[in-house]
């Protein structure tokens, strides 16, 4: 249960950074994620916090302890760190609880503290059982009870639910979370999957340039990111020019109610607005904004729409607009919508805005 | 260590704080590579110390032309025709519907475990035409094509068929897509199987001696024999330059046909696919077959056996047994000591190898890999030459120096050995240890080590199989009264006591078939379990 801070973190590989003047903040008892595309440096961020790197420049102090710094370096197995890599890797000659008291001193391995372990990440009485046996979900859980053993200071995953079945995935996540939120476990999560940086973190970093971006709770990075460039980043985004009058922003869907957290400059007249594709609906009447559908996409649970909004004049207006409705609404429309059917679209706010360049 | 690194860290180098080197693992390394140099060195100083101008006079004489010639056309044609027969079996198991594949797999590759002085013996004892370039070819292809078969059969069992599926979705016929695309998965396999047969033939020395065919190993025993250091040391270079040609080559053919590894996407575990019907051919291939086995393992069981029975009654008098166990318990002795000093000293190299990068690594792991081009003969003469020089004598003649010579010539066995079965314990199951707060030595002892265990004992069975079957480097150091199993068949066989030689044979070949049936084993199983 202790922070971690880095500041200043470089690390190259060759003539190739990876990593440049990097700083993250990982409060006590918080699960945070990085959120990166693949090779934007996050398993080498991990890896430099768990000391398997040594890194070029920079700090990193977990609970107050200086372990990667100028003159100072503390190995890997003198850092507490939990490590959960990306498939588990459970050692595959030892049993379930040779596994999970691995990590231990040599007389409480056969304790009931392994046990007990098993029970909190609900594999009671698989102890017996080799790696091989288990599903890839319960092999997960036992990397975890292997990692919680040492009562780490700080529990470091590596995608650790990228290798799962998606309907796994759920589960194992929702269980996890439960695990470290009961235990109150400072952990830090690496995943390219924002679905689930989103759904399981207290905090996510977004790793951008080999920095982070921003680091906020879900739903600020969602809707509040910092720049448009995030904005797109992290999920699919509208950025519709706009003109603030007071606490209302006029955009091409009307005056739409400006997030009293955005920070526009009085001088600002032009801004850049965000909106989500969810903030905009499909309405039936005529007071809208009229569009014409250039492709739909049927997922079940929702659709997604893509539009080309209309001008006064009927002709193509401005920038192709992303829809997404919950899956069925789309039906006031009409059942199917090919493309060049005419639809009104209606925003919903509060929205977010950035002052334009 | 860690220690190092991060002072190295506060001293501000211009790289940054780097990741701490083991040192223990380097200088481990360093050790093991300068002990695989002693015969090189050795024979160096020999050489110089025999003066240019006699050397000259040694090595440009008819006799070298006449040696080299033989070697050579026997070392091409045979090396060609093992290329031929090992590839040909290894695809007709691996990947057609051949009745009974699992049982020849098993057969065409025990005759790997008989010594090549055992099937001369069995082809010249028999038949007196066996003799000359026509026995050595017959006896030395029947003798050595597992060496091109086990390398093919692996590279195919390994290799993903599914780009033979694209080539014939692509419009490209059955003999095309073997020619274009299965020979060229199993090119690296071809050429190191090649390069293998190449240096035996290179080495060998008890066929030729029974077939009556000189070479360059079979005249550097004699000149050793009768005291003259100086030719034998002459002919021992000319020997080593064959044989490290012989490796450059195989290491350039090798560079520049290498094609990229593509990663191979989907699961990690094999699809079964269709074999290949051989259809009309399905009787012809097993006649081929049934013959190849006949010869290779059938005439030397069957010789032997015949020889055995020819002589009844004194061959198994009591004092012929309680030889045969005395030999048997020296054989065993030496190879299980060869055996774990050889896969001890590659443990260190193939951690390197398998684990570390960046050119020390490079030159370490290479230069280990000259020991192959260093024929046993010339091991052997050079460690003799060295006691003989610089020790008085002290050590010559003593079973540590001949365990020490066979660690020295199967050093590159046992490395193969070992990397195999590291890779076997991925590095990341070592990073997991030390994040659960286990230091280097122990996680070496507690994941490293275990998880090698398999892989390790497959290296000893390497070297203990190549000590079972060796016979010159053993002729040449072996201590005054012992006999081995070898050398005692020896002996008996320079008598043409042919009836007394063969339970030597027999029992050799049983000794030799247990560890190749555990190697076999080993190299089956995929490189990769899944945790």
């Amino acid at each position: 249960m202790r922070h971690v801070t880095v500041t200043g973190l470089d690390k190259a590989f060759g003539a190739h950074p990876v990593l440049a003047g990097l700083d993250l903040e990982v409060p006590a008892g918080s699960l945070t994620a990085i959120l990166g595309p693949s090779g934007s440096g996050k398993t080498t961020l991990l890896r430099l916090l768990a000391g398997f790197e040594h890194a070029d420049a920079g700090t990193i102090g977990i609970g107050g302890i200086l372990v990667d710094g100028p003159g100072a370096y503390l190995p890997p197995e003198r850092r507490r760190i939990g490590y959960v890599p990306q498939e588990g890797s459970l050692f595959p000659h030892l049993t379930v609880a040779g596994n999970v008291g691995f990590g231990l001193p040599a007389r409480q391995r056969r304790g009931g503290q392994v046990e007990a372990l098993l029970e909190t990440v609900g594999l009671a009485g698989f102890g017996r059982r080799y790696p091989h046996q288990l599903s890839g979900g319960q092999q997960q859980r036992v990397a975890l009870a292997r990692a919680l053993a040492i009562e780490p200071a700080v529990v470091l995953l590596d995608e650790p639910f990228a290798s799962l079945d998606a309907h796994l995935r759920a589960s194992v996540r929702a269980d996890v979370q439960e695990i470290f939120r009961r235990a109150g476990t400072t952990a830090v999560l690496v995943t390219h999957d924002q679905d689930e940086a989103l759904s399981v973190a207290d905090r996510v970093a977004a790793l951008r340039d080999g920095g982070i971006a921003q680091c906020a709770p879900p739903e600020d990075l969602y809707s509040r990111p910092a720049d448009p460039g995030l904005a797109s980043f992290i999920g699919d985004a509208n950025l519709v020019d706009g003109v603030v009058s007071g606490s209302t922003v006029k955009t091409l869907f009307g005056c739409l109610p400006l997030d009293p957290a955005a920070t526009i400059p009085a001088s600002a007249g032009q801004v850049t607005v965000l909106i989500r594709p969810e903030q905009i609906d499909i309405v039936p009447n005529e007071n809208g904004l009229t569009a014409q559908v250039t492709s739909f996409r049927y997922y079940g649970h929702d659709a997604v729409l893509y539009v080309q909004p209309e001008d006064e004049a009927g002709g193509a207006g401005s920038q192709p607009v992303v829809v997404r409705v919950a899956g069925g609404t789309h039906r006031a429309a009409g059942p199917h919508l090919p493309a060049g059917t005419t639809v009104t679209l209606l925003a919903r706010g509060p929205v977010f805005a950035w002052p334009a360049d | 260590m860690t220690l190092l690194a991060g002072t190295q860290g506060a001293s501000g180098t211009r790289a940054g704080r780097r990741a701490s080197r083991p040192v223990a693992l380097y200088t481990a390394a360093s050790a093991v590579a300068a002990l695989m140099a002693v015969p090189l060195v050795f024979l160096l100083i020999e050489a110089a110390g025999a003066g240019a101008g006699e050397l000259r006079s040694l090595i440009f004489r008819p006799l070298t032309w006449s040696l080299l010639w033989n070697t050579v056309r026997l070392s091409a044609v045979v090396t060609v025709a093992c290329a031929v027969i090992g590839t040909a079996a290894a695809w007709c198991v691996e990947r057609t519907d051949l009745p009974g594949h699992r049982v020849w797999a098993v057969l065409v590759v025990i005759p790997l475990a008989i010594p090549d002085f055992v099937v001369s013996f069995g082809w010249n004892s028999l038949w007196t035409w066996a003799h000359g370039f026509t026995g050595a070819v017959i006896v030395m292809t029947l003798a050595v094509y597992p060496l091109v078969y086990l390398p093919v059969a692996a590279s195919l069992r390994g290799a993903d068929p599914s780009q033979e599926e694209v080539a014939r979705s692509l419009g490209v016929g059955r003999v095309r897509t073997f020619t274009r695309i299965t020979l060229g998965q199993a090119k690296g396999a071809i050429g190191g199987g090649c390069l293998l047969v190449a240096l035996v033939l290179l080495a060998e020395f008890g066929a030729f001696e029974i077939l009556g065919y000189q070479t360059f190993t079979t005249e550097i025993f004699t000149e050793f024999h009768g005291y003259s250091f100086a030719a034998s040391c002459a002919l021992s270079l000319v020997l080593v330059l064959l044989s490290l040609l012989v490796l450059a080559g195989e290491a350039t053919l090798r560079g520049s046909g290498r094609g990229g590894r593509v990663a191979r996407t989907g699961p990690m575990t094999q699809r079964i696919t269709p074999p290949q019907r051989l259809g009309r051919l399905r009787w012809p291939v097993l006649a081929l077959f049934a013959a190849l086995v006949v010869l290779a393992l059938g005439i030397p069981v069957a010789s032997a056996l015949y020889w055995m029975a020819a002589g009844l009654p004194p061959a198994l008098s009591g004092g012929a047994n309680v030889s045969l166990l005395n030999a048997a318990a020296h054989t065993a002795g030496y190879g299980g000591a060869a055996g774990v000093l050889a896969t001890v000293l590659a443990f260190p190299v193939a951690l390197l190898a398998v684990r570390q990068s960046g050119r020390a690594r490079h030159f370490l792991e290479g230069s280990t890999y000259l020991v192959l081009g260093m024929p046993g003969v010339v091991v052997a003469f050079a460690l003799s030459y060295f006691t003989e020089r610089y020790l008085a004598g002290f050590g010559y003649g003593t079973a540590a120096l001949l365990v020490g010579c066979y660690a020295i010539m199967f050093f590159p066995l046992a490395l193969v050995g070992v990397k195999a079965s590291l890779a076997r314990a991925p590095v990341s199951l070592d990073e997991v240890a030390r994040s659960l707060g286990q230091r280097r030595l122990a996680v070496l002892f507690r994941v490293t080590a275990r998880l090698a265990g398999p892989g390790l004992v497959a290296a000893f069975c390497l070297v203990f199989l190549s000590v079972v079957t060796e016979l010159t480097a053993t002729l040449l150091l072996i201590p005054t009264g012992t006999q081995t199993l070898a050398t005692q068949f020896w002996s008996y066989e320079t008598n043409l006591s042919y009836s007394q030689a063969a339970p030597f044979a027999l029992v050799m070949m049983v000794v030799a078939a247990v560890p190749s049936y555990l190697l076999g084993r080993f190299f089956q199983r995929p490189a990769v379990t899944r945790g």
